[in-house]
Formats: structure tokens, C-alpha cells, sequence
């Protein structure tokens, strides 16, 4: 029993003290889980910043709201967030400064082949105008989250009040992936990012059931941006690296890179950065 | 006449407003052996628990070697043991069972006394020892509890009916064992049983409880 | 539905080719565990002894907040942890948040009153004769104790195994309190929830048969120990 115990403890203790032990320097990062999904971190952002300045990323991948709330709780760095408006409100705040446009993609909405609604090729308030008046069955994010943020900007930019309250308005306060099935699901349409359909269309052998309809509408861009958290408002944000990874997301080798990432043979980012 | 090991006076017990003994005074000298006879309800039990200093008594007093003494978990409690009618066995292996008492008095030898003690019971080591406490019939396990018991070689042995379910060859193992303990290390003994007949041939003197009191003395 | 077969075959691949993610998981796992269950042990033995075996005022309030901890929700207990290790909290700067030793502590928070709760019963279900076999037998008060525990060994280690499933199974703590870090803080249950979100099924089966295989070791070691408990 007790030779047990001894193991266990020891097992335990070796994971927990080795693995700080063997960090060197390290920035922490709060993004949004559609950004983590894309696959742009793990594959090109997390390992080139290590081989070009030795520092790890370690990021969290979060909605939105949570991101920039844990930036405000000084649990992290550095953000990487697509929701300008919610940014503002943080630098006005003090939380977030030296924001750096970095990259951009687009949203599209989606919907049945058959396109029940009749929406394809309009612009997004018509678009949003008929499903509502067709009482098509509509998946929202409801979390939260930059994607959310976007989609109920642009029931306003429309002119109508977000349909809270309707049955047809589905609220899944789910990823995107989830919430693009539960679309399907109820054969109807919803918004989401180029890179979530992207996958979605090849995890259905590029033939999904459903596709773009909208699209091109200004509204829809989709504005990537890295903000560092504010030294003043956490004294012990590492303000030095957080710097050194917005230097590095906007030089020039690094936004080439983006602009070449490819996602299932597809390009995903527009990069953007002054 | 030195120091009685036992003594009680004018010890009184009273459960639940209702007085259940009542002795004026009693001594248990080394090497005595007693017996107690009497009705169910007369009060033996309660008077063995008193005397393995278990339950305090509502008044009077209870004293070991002259000293009045506790009933906490103490020193009194290594030299005074007692064996309940139907005993409780530790969830561990007859060996186990009969070496605890060792053990927490951190003795040596032990494998030497437990099959001694075993012997003394009539239960075979080899085939025993390694026993669950759960494999054991209602007589052997009365056996086992009381090996363990007279492996401590106590100043006292107390038991509430030891032959209760045993056959008549092992209730004279039985005796042989306690009058061994009373010889080989002067252990008082102090015995209920219903068992007149055995009781007669293993006692010094036999004390008769009726209501708690004592009523005759033979 | 083929998802289930996938995932199925899916599973044993991923174990088998020594796949990186899933053994960095399973180390995250098993040490996020390990490190909860030994304090969930070693904290709430004693401390469901003492509520088993004692009476006090107040005992059956406190009883009665044990049994109902024990449907805390993880999520819950997620955010309570993680209150405590954000910067501005109480235990703030202690670098304890995403980490394992972080989740560790929620998951020991999680186990606590399973093992409170399961060892009062053991020791309260324990024969009455026990107390005074060990007294008269000459066991100091210490001596008592440790023989009682020993005593309800059995119901002990059922509870032991009851906190192990509920610990290990478990997303909301990690998740919230580790942060689902890859190669660092992502454990098995987290990234079953990540693939399932991404709308990987398979992967999220391959993952939950690899979660059983870990638990179907511990459960042959204890079963082990069990069969050495009743020498």
C-alpha cells in the first residue's frame, strides 16, 4: 500500500516539477478558439517565433469575451483576437495597448444547397431581412465570442433588433464547428468564418451540405489583431516579449508566411500589418 | 495480604435511570480465579466490563493495583483483558488476530508465542494460521479470541461465557489453559459462565448475582 | 455512426504507434491525477475518520455538506480555482494557474468529499465492538486509530476508486483551470472535449478509449493491492 502511494507521488511530483523546469522563456497568449482551429498557431506561429527568438508561446484558446477578460485578470501577455469594438473597450479600459492589425480573413453565411430562403448572391442586410421575414431556421454562437460579436453587429448594421426571442434563431453557445452542424441540422443558414467552413467542407469530402451564399459584403471582414497587455495594468505582464511577438507578427518574413498558410490546400489569411 | 490487582467499593451502575449493579465491595487478588454465576440480566456482564476498566461505574470507586484508575485507553488496559461473549475478530488472518496484542506492545518472538498460544486453545497452527477471519466456525473463532488474549500473559483474564459455543472436549482445553495461565504467570481470572458444572471445577470461589447484588459467595 | 468504429480502431492506433499528443495527454492525465488523488487520500482519510467516528455538535450539519458536495459540478469548481490563481486573486503569482499542479488542486477538491463522505460510512459502519476489542486487547489511543483505518481498509478503497473516476473523467476543472495547453496542460478529457468541438468524433472515441485503457491499468493495480489488503 504504501510502496503505492510512494509511486504515485513520486510519478506525480516528476511530471509537475519537471515540466516548469524545463520552460525557458515563455509568453502567454489568450486567442480565440476559430483562430487555435485554423491551426495557424500550432503549425506556423508557435514553432517559427520559438526558432527565430527561442521564447514558447503557450496560448489558451478561448471565446472572445474570455480572452480579453483573462488579459484583464493579468493571466496572459498577450492577446490575438478578431472583435475591433470589444478591443477598443479594453484599451479605453487601459487593459490592451499597442494594438497591431495583423492579419484578415472573411466571414461568409451558409446555408442548404437548395438555399430555401432564396439569399444567395445578396448582400447581407437583404440577406439577413429575408431569413428573418422566411422565419429560416438560423444558428447563432451566442457566446460570446468575436464570431458572435460580428454576427449580432450585423442583425443592427441591418436595421432590425438581434432576434433574441424567435424560435427560428437558434442560440447554441457552442464552438463554431457545432453550431455550423446544428445549422445543418435544421437546414438553415448561419455565419461563420472562412476558415471554420474551410474544414467543414473538407471534413464532408468537399462536398458539405452546406455552402456559401453570401459573401464580398465589407461587413463581413474579419480584422485580426495582437494587442499587449498593459504593464501598468499588470505589473508582471512580460511587456518586453509581448512587444517582441507584435514586432515579429508584423515583419515582413512573418506576414509573407501567413499570407502563404494554407489550410487544406486553401489560402485563409490576408496579411495586413503597416 | 498485598495489594488486591482489582478492587471495587461501593461501585454502583445505573443505565437509563435504572440501577443494574450494586456492589459494596470486591477484590480480585493475583492468582484468584472467580467465577460468576446468575440469571441473564443479573448483571455480569456489566460487572466483567466494569472490571476490564471498559465502562466507568455511575459512582463508588474502581481501582487498579490501589490506585484508582481511569477507563481511558491506558497503562491499566495492557495488563487487564477481556473476552466478550461473542468476541470480535480483526479482518485479518488468525495469526494476525492472535499477534495484534504483540504488536502493539512491540514484543518479540511473536511467531514463537502465537503457535504456543494457538496449541493452548486446541487449534492447530500449521492448518490455522494463515485462516481468514471470515473461514472460521462460532467455536474456533471463541478460540482465537481468547489465544490472543492469553498470548499477553495478563495480570487479569476476564470472559463472559468462554465455553458458550464450544463442545464439552474444548471446554476442558479451556479450563486447562486458564488454570495454566493462573500457574504459569499468576493471571487472576475472574469468569461468567451458565455452566455450573464447569464453572465448579475451574473457580477458586463462585460469586451468585441476582439484580445487580451479590448474593451468595461459595 | 461510423464515427464509432473509427474512433474504436482509432484508439488503439493512437496507443500503440506511440502517437506524441495522445502521450503527452495521457502524462498530463496520469500526473494531474496522481497528484489529486494522493491528497485527496491523505487529507480526507483522516479528516472522514473524524467525522465517522466522533460525535459532536454540529456533526450532522457537516455530515449533510459533505453528501451534498458531492454533486459540485466540475465547471463550478473550475471557476472557484481558478477565482484563486488569476493574478488578482488570493493565491495569485504562485504560477499555479495552467498548470498541472493547479489542476491538481481542483481535482483534489473534487475527490474530497467522495473520500469524507465514503470513509465516515466505513467507520461509522465498522462493528461497535471494535472500540473496546482494541482497548481491552491494550492499543493506545494512536494505535486505535490507525487499527480502525485499517479496519474499514475495503470501503476505503472503493472509495478511492469512486474519487479516481470521477477525477480522471473530468473536464471542467482542467479545463478552466488548465487551459487546455498543448504539450503542457492538455489532458485526455480536454482534448476530447477540443476534437468534439472541432467536430472530430472519431478522435474524440479514439481519445475516450484511451482514457479506459489508463483507468483499466489502475484498475488491475488495485486490484492487486486488494488481494494483498486480505493477507
Amino acid at each position: 500500500m504504501k510502496r503505492l502511494l510512494t509511486i504515485a507521488l513520486t510519478l506525480a511530483l516528476t511530471v509537475a516539477l519537471t515540466v516548469p523546469a524545463l520552460a525557458g522563456k515563455t509568453l502567454m497568449m489568450a486567442t480565440t478558439t476559430s483562430t487555435a482551429n485554423t491551426g495557424l498557431l500550432d503549425e506556423l506561429i508557435v514553432p517559427q517565433f520559438l526558432k527565430d527568438t527561442g521564447i514558447e508561446i503557450k496560448f489558451v484558446a478561448v471565446g472572445t469575451g474570455k480572452a480579453l477578460k483573462m488579459a484583464e485578470n493579468c493571466d496572459v501577455d498577450i492577446v490575438l483576437v478578431h472583435a475591433p469594438a470589444s478591443e477598443k473597450a479594453y484599451m479605453d479600459k487601459g487593459v490592451l495597448i499597442d494594438r497591431t492589425e495583423v492579419m484578415y480573413n472573411d466571414f461568409v453565411i451558409i446555408g442548404p444547397v437548395a438555399d430555401p430562403a432564396g439569399v444567395k448572391g445578396m448582400n447581407v442586410a437583404e440577406a439577413l431581412k429575408t431569413i428573418a421575414a422566411k422565419k429560416a431556421p438560423f444558428a447563432s454562437r451566442g457566446d460570446n465570442s468575436g464570431t458572435n460579436k460580428k454576427e449580432l453587429s450585423l442583425w443592427k448594421a441591418a436595421g432590425m433588433a438581434v432576434p433574441e426571442k424567435d424560435a427560428w434563431y437558434v442560440q447554441t453557445g457552442q464552438g463554431m464547428l457545432p453550431t455550423i452542424n446544428i445549422a445543418n441540422e435544421k437546414t438553415g443558414y448561419t455565419m461563420t468564418d472562412r476558415g471554420t467552413f474551410i474544414k467543414y467542407a473538407d471534413n464532408n469530402g468537399g462536398n458539405p451540405p452546406l455552402v456559401v451564399l453570401v459573401e464580398g459584403d465589407k461587413v463581413l471582414f474579419n480584422q485580426y489583431s495582437a494587442l499587449a497587455v498593459n504593464p501598468e495594468h499588470c505589473k508582471d505582464a512580460q511587456y518586453d516579449l509581448a512587444k517582441q511577438y507584435i514586432a515579429w507578427m508584423a515583419s515582413p518574413e512573418t506576414q509573407k508566411a501567413i499570407g502563404n498558410f494554407k489550410l487544406l490546400g486553401k489560402k485563409l489569411f490576408i496579411p495586413n500589418a503597416k | 495480604m498485598s495489594t488486591p490487582v482489582i478492587s471495587l467499593n461501593k461501585t454502583r451502575q445505573v443505565f437509563s435511570g435504572r440501577q443494574v449493579l450494586s456492589i459494596d465491595e470486591l477484590d480480585i487478588n493475583q492468582g484468584d480465579i472467580i467465577g460468576l454465576a446468575g440469571p441473564n440480566g443479573s448483571g455480569k456482564s456489566t460487572l466483567l466490563r466494569i472490571l476490564a476498566f471498559l465502562d466507568a461505574p455511575t459512582s463508588g470507586t474502581l481501582s487498579f493495583m490501589g490506585a484508582e484508575t481511569s477507563i481511558k485507553p491506558g497503562a491499566v488496559h495492557r495488563q487487564v483483558t477481556l473476552l466478550v461473549q461473542e468476541p470480535y475478530l480483526l479482518k485479518r488472518t488468525v495469526y494476525a488476530n492472535v499477534a495484534y496484542g504483540l504488536k502493539v506492545r512491540k514484543k518479540s518472538d511473536i511467531t514463537t508465542k502465537v503457535h504456543n498460544a494457538l496449541i493452548q486453545v486446541g487449534l492447530d497452527p500449521e492448518s490455522f494460521s494463515s485462516r481468514q477471519w471470515y473461514e472460521l466456525s462460532g467455536g474456533e473463532a471463541q478460540r482465537v479470541a481468547l489465544a490472543a488474549r492469553l498470548v499477553l500473559k495478563p495480570k487479569v483474564l476476564l470472559m463472559d461465557e468462554p465455553t458458550a459455543s464450544l463442545d464439552t472436549k474444548s471446554a476442558k482445553l479451556i479450563r486447562k489453559a486458564a488454570l495454566k495461565a493462573r500457574t504459569d504467570n499468576r493471571t487472576s481470572l475472574v469468569v461468567a459462565s451458565h455452566d455450573l458444572d464447569w464453572l465448579g471445577k475451574v473457580s477458586d470461589h463462585i460469586i451468585y448475582l441476582e439484580h445487580g447484588s451479590i448474593v451468595e459467595t461459595s | 455512426m461510423d464515427f464509432l468504429l473509427q474512433g474504436f480502431l482509432k484508439g488503439f492506433a493512437l496507443l500503440f504507434t506511440g502517437d506524441p499528443e495522445t502521450y503527452s495527454a495521457i502524462w498530463a492525465t496520469v500526473g494531474a491525477s496522481s497528484l489529486s488523488m494522493f491528497f485527496s487520500l491523505t487529507i480526507g482519510v483522516p479528516l472522514g475518520f473524524f467525522l465517522g467516528h466522533k460525535t459532536f455538535i454540529g456533526k450532522r450539519i457537516l455530515r449533510t455538506i459533505v453528501d451534498t458536495l458531492l454533486s459540485f459540478p466540475t465547471v463550478v469548481i473550475g471557476l472557484l480555482v481558478y477565482a484563486f490563481l488569476t493574478r488578482h486573486g488570493p493565491l495569485g503569482g504562485t504560477g499555479l494557474l495552467f498548470s498541472i499542479p493547479g489542476v491538481a488542486i481542483g481535482q483534489t477538491l473534487l475527490g474530497l468529499p467522495i473520500i469524507i463522505a465514503m470513509t465516515a460510512n466505513a467507520v461509522e459502519g465498522l462493528d461497535k465492538r471494535l472500540p473496546i476489542t482494541l482497548t481491552t486487547l491494550g492499543a493506545s489511543p494512536q494505535q486505535i486509530l490507525w487499527a480502525t483505518v485499517m479496519e474499514a481498509r475495503f470501503s476505503i478503497m472503493l472509495a478511492a476508486m469512486a474519487a479516481y473516476g470521477r477525477i480522471v473523467s473530468e473536464v471542467g476543472i482542467s479545463m478552466l483551470v488548465g487551459g487546455n495547453i498543448k504539450w503542457h496542460t492538455r489532458t485526455i478529457t480536454t482534448a476530447i472535449a477540443l476534437e468534439t468541438g472541432k467536430g472530430e468524433f472519431a478522435m474524440g472515441i479514439a481519445l475516450g478509449i484511451v482514457l479506459l485503457a489508463v483507468a483499466l491499468l489502475v484498475n488491475v493495480a488495485a486490484t492487486g493491492l486488494k488481494k494483498k489488503a486480505v493477507k
